[in-house]
């Protein structure tokens, strides 16, 4: 299979024509589930479709073993690669590559001022003008409202967009009656696009809880293979 | 008199430059009483430490050969070899691993795990060396050793416990609490070697306590008898050391001392640590392999009734004549012996034995089964095993990689000329990584290595030891060139004009490899090439690979396959055959769209956050791919892939970009491709070279 197909019949495409053609800039969305569920899988595929469009990603994580990170991104990729067949491999390895920049902070409670400060030194100094910023592991129990306004307006003035991974634990229920979790209804408002992740029968399953101005909008026609930890269509 | 076997220990102290590696092995030296005085590494005393043996590391404040040098500690034989620091110098340290059975890794206690000691502990695990950690300069504005030894289990993924622990910090470091016999040591008199042993300060017991649990949690592991004992309540320290012991050899536990050797703390305990904790000759494997039998492996037995064998693993020309230090894996060493050098093939008689110390010697009659020794006389390489005669074996050669820079040397006079060879003579024999060889084109002496700093390094040398000044040409990266499609060809080479003739005809393919450099595929049917020629069509190929039409280096990564050709029954011969293969190779070559390819070398650079945006830059502006950055809380640690060419001088930047405070590594990661309008200027430079030396 050639790239530029591989592009348009991407089940992130199907995502992204679901929350009203993607995130846009300045916004960011959230990817909301209990842990181990695939919510690193799938920020990792929403990745490595802007890489493979060409475009330059910013993986921010906050575990000490980039490695780690390094290794899901391969995993996928080879998984990918060997479902679809996908042609000139190694030169499309050297773009992965090339376009993506993971940065890590292991400080515990680090500010929002050192990584935008971190992330704008990237951008400009390190010349690396990405359009996406991936953010996995966030402690959201740390998210104050005042703290995301600060990184909506650092995401306007950079024309980023982001995807975050919230882990939700605790006893149930952990979503009000709107599907919203507890842990961010505070953060409603500031988020565009939410989407929580649920175990089905032999699936998991994707609840778009908002999609910019609309809660709970009609259901999208994504799963998550729980084998290969692939997205597919329904 | 015979020295028991189980008392030795062969032991490096690896670390990180400026972590005070060279001020803990002066400490070492001095409470074995090998030293009378104490001297600083940038000494102010003009003397400069005793284990940095050559000027040139004095200067630098960095060691570069290792010396090996033996002291006893409380009836234990310690041999003592200085591992060189810089990753430039790897091999030096890599050889010197080899013939450890054990090493302390010394970190700050302010800079914590960087990323030198990230390559070094990496090094340690591939020999599968057990180690001590040592958290120096205790004494320092900012020191942290519990933030440290999370970083052991974090970034080296090692299992560390503190076996001591400090009595204050900072200015305040006053001694520190043996978590062993639970007691707090005190380091009295000048230079700290009156030890006062005494109660546990009120405010420490606590921790004491609470440390003292987790090193006997993370010990009970390796022990049943003291988990059960543990479970009991009641379990002896000696149970508690071995189990140490036990979990330390196999590299599963790292024991951790802290203290500060400048400030003469902390020092004896960990020599104490070195006897009770690192193994003896007879704990670690050693394999040889055995030349007579294919180059099987073969268990060495340090017995020291077994026939001998011994690696010369460093080479040092002293006064009287070159110095062989090496190890003794199986049996002894006598003065008289006659041993066999297994890669020379050449026989000697041992002349002269002497035990080292730094830059005195001590002459002695044998060296023991397990010992580090060095022999005078002794014509040899770096690496070469010395074996009984009897035996013809070769101890595991080891993972040399291939240069990556290369430089132009021109003596400048006509003493300096003499001289100069024999200085290469030297350094190729010393270290495998350094190679020279004299290019037949410009009739320039080119010399070779692993980075700058090393080449540098080598230069400076000649200058103070051979008296030869030289004159150097600008550093020239090992470029590659490789072909990217295939490509078909189909010559023949013909001259029957007069004489005798040559004639043959080759025909086939030539395809990109992955990554082997060169292969070559015979797929003539029907003895269209007499089978006595397909060995010249091979020969042509490869003297073609040794230099590309593209900029004149060498062809990599191509795959030959020859499936046609014709011959003449007088006048083809293995020449004909071999210049038609190197026709239809240029032939094909320029269809096969070849592309010129660069050394990418992997580099991490180090220092302090605020400077972080100055690193990113600097690295963007050498064509560097920025992979990742790690922040914790203030320094910041990034890691890129830049190719070499851009890389000269970037210590110098990053110093002044940094003011001295961020630091770099590299290694050589892989090849890859130049880009176009770097490959264009390459080749316009190698067309007007071309021309140059044409109009000579």
């Amino acid at each position: 299979m050639l790239k530029e197909e591989f592009i348009s019949k991407s089940p992130v495409r199907v995502l992204e024509k679901s929350i009203e053609g993607g995130l846009g800039k300045g916004n960011f969305g959230v990817i909301a589930s209990r842990k181990g569920i695939g919510k690193t899988s799938v920020l990792v595929q929403v990745a490595l479709d802007r890489l493979i469009q060409g475009q330059k990603v910013i993986h921010v994580s906050f575990n000490a073993h980039t490695s780690y990170i390094i290794s899901w991104y391969e995993n996928i990729f080879d998984e990918i690669a060997r479902r679809r067949n996908l042609e000139d491999l190694g030169e499309l390895k050297d773009q992965l590559v090339r376009n993506r920049v993971i940065m890590n902070f292991t400080q515990e409670g680090v500010s929002v001022e050192q990584i935008t400060r971190s992330l704008k030194a990237m951008i400009i100094e390190g010349g690396f003008d990405a359009k996406t910023v991936i953010v996995d592991g966030f402690d959201f129990s740390r998210g104050t409202v005042e703290r995301f306004q600060k990184v909506r307006a650092f995401l306007a003035e950079m024309g980023l967009e982001a995807w975050y991974s919230c882990t939700l634990s605790g006893e149930e229920p952990l979503c009000d009656k709107n599907n919203v979790p507890i842990l961010l209804r505070e953060l409603l408002p500031l988020i565009s696009v939410l989407i929580v992740m649920e175990p089905a029968r032999d699936y998991i399953h994707f609840k778009v809880v908002k999609d910019h101005e609309i809660l709970n909008p009609r259901d999208l026609n994504l799963k998550l293979d729980t084998k290969s930890l692939l997205i597919a269509e329904n | 008199m015979s020295i028991d076997i189980h008392t030795m220990r062969n032991i490096g102290i690896s670390a990180h430059i400026d972590s005070g590696k060279t001020t803990l092995s002066e400490r070492i030296l001095f409470y074995c009483r090998k030293i009378h005085t104490i001297h600083e590494v940038r000494g102010k005393d003009g003397m400069g430490a005793t284990m940095d043996s050559m000027d040139l590391e004095r200067e630098r404040g960095i060691t570069i050969q290792s010396a090996a040098t033996n002291v006893t500690w409380k009836g234990h034989p310690i041999n003592l070899i200085d591992t060189p620091g810089h990753v430039d110098f790897t091999i030096e340290v890599e050889r010197s691993l080899r013939v450890l059975d054990g090493a302390i890794l010394v970190l700050c206690a302010v800079a914590g795990v960087q990323s030198q000691s990230i390559t070094v502990d990496r090094q340690l695990k591939r020999y599968h060396v057990p180690r001590l950690a040592f958290i120096n300069k205790c004494d320092r504005t900012g020191a942290n050793p519990f933030k440290v030894k999370a970083q052991l289990q974090e970034k080296l993924g090692l299992n560390p416990a503190f076996v001591t622990l400090p009595i204050g910090l900072e200015d305040k470091l006053e001694g520190v609490v043996d978590l062993v016999l639970m007691r707090a040591v005190y380091f009295d008199g000048p230079s700290g070697e009156d030890i006062r042993y005494a109660e546990i300060p009120a405010h420490l017991k606590d921790d004491a306590a609470r440390y003292r649990e987790e090193l006997v949690e993370a010990a009970a592991m390796f022990s049943d008898e003291l988990a059960e004992a543990y479970l009991e309540g009641e379990y002896s320290n000696e149970l508690l050391i071995a189990a140490i012991r036990k979990g330390c050899i196999a590299e599963k536990l790292v024991p951790v001392f802290v203290g500060s050797a400048y400030k003469n703390k902390g020092v004896q305990l960990l020599l104490d640590g070195v006897a009770s904790y690192l193994p003896d000759p007879t704990e670690v494997h050693n394999f040889a392999l055995n030349l007579d039998e294919g180059e099987k492996e073969v268990e060495l037995v340090p017995d020291p009734a077994a026939k001998p064998v011994a690696l010369g693993f460093k080479l040092e020309d002293g006064q009287y004549g070159q110095l062989t230090y090496v190890r003794i894996y199986q049996g002894e060493l006598k003065k008289g012996d006659e041993l066999l050098n297994t890669r020379s093939r050449k026989r000697f008689k041992i002349g002269r034995l002497v035990r080292m110390h730094s830059d005195s010697m001590e002459d002695i009659p044998e060296g023991y089964c397990g010992d580090i020794v060095a022999l005078f006389g002794i014509e040899c390489a770096s690496g070469d095993t010395f074996c009984h005669p009897d035996l013809n074996y070769a101890m595991t050669s080891m993972f040399i990689p291939e240069p990556v820079i290369s430089l132009a040397i021109e003596p400048k006079d006509k003493k300096s000329s003499d001289q100069m060879g024999k200085a290469l003579n030297r350094f190729s024999k010393e270290d495998p990584t350094f190679q020279t060889y004299v290019d037949p084109e410009s009739n320039q002496t080119i010399i070779k290595g692993m980075g700058e700093l090393h080449l540098e390094v080598y230069v400076e040398r000649m200058r103070r030891e051979y008296k030869c000044d030289v004159e150097v040409g600008r550093p020239q990266v090992a470029y590659r060139e490789a072909i990217t499609q295939r490509a078909e060809f189909n010559y023949t080479h013909k001259k029957q004009t007069g004489g005798s003739g040559q004639y043959g005809r080759v025909a086939g393919y030539m395809e990109p490899l992955e990554t082997e450099n060169y292969e070559f595929v015979d797929m003539v049917k029907g003895g269209a090439i007499p089978i006595e020629y397909i060995p010249s069509c091979n020969k042509g190929f490869k003297a073609a690979l040794q230099k590309g039409s593209l900029i004149g280096f060498p062809i990599v990564n191509v795959r030959c396959v020859v499936n046609d050709g014709q011959s003449h029954s007088v006048d083809s011969s293995d020449i004909a055959f071999q210049l038609a293969a190197i026709g239809a190779f240029r032939e094909a070559y320029e269809k096969a769209k070849p592309a010129i390819l660069e050394p990418i070398m992997k580099v991490s650079v180090e220092g302090p956050n605020e400077f972080q945006g100055n690193i990113f830059a600097s690295l963007n502006q050498r064509r560097g791919i920025i992979t990742s950055s790690t922040e914790d809380g203030t320094f910041c640690r990034v890691e890129a892939e830049v190719p070499l060419a851009e890389m000269f001088g970037y210590s110098t930047v990053i110093r002044s970009l940094t003011q001295g405070k961020a630091e770099f590594t590299m290694e050589f990661l892989k090849y890859g491709r130049v880009p176009t309008s770097i490959s264009d200027q390459l080749k316009k430079d190698y067309l007007e070279k071309r021309k140059k030396d044409a109009q000579r």
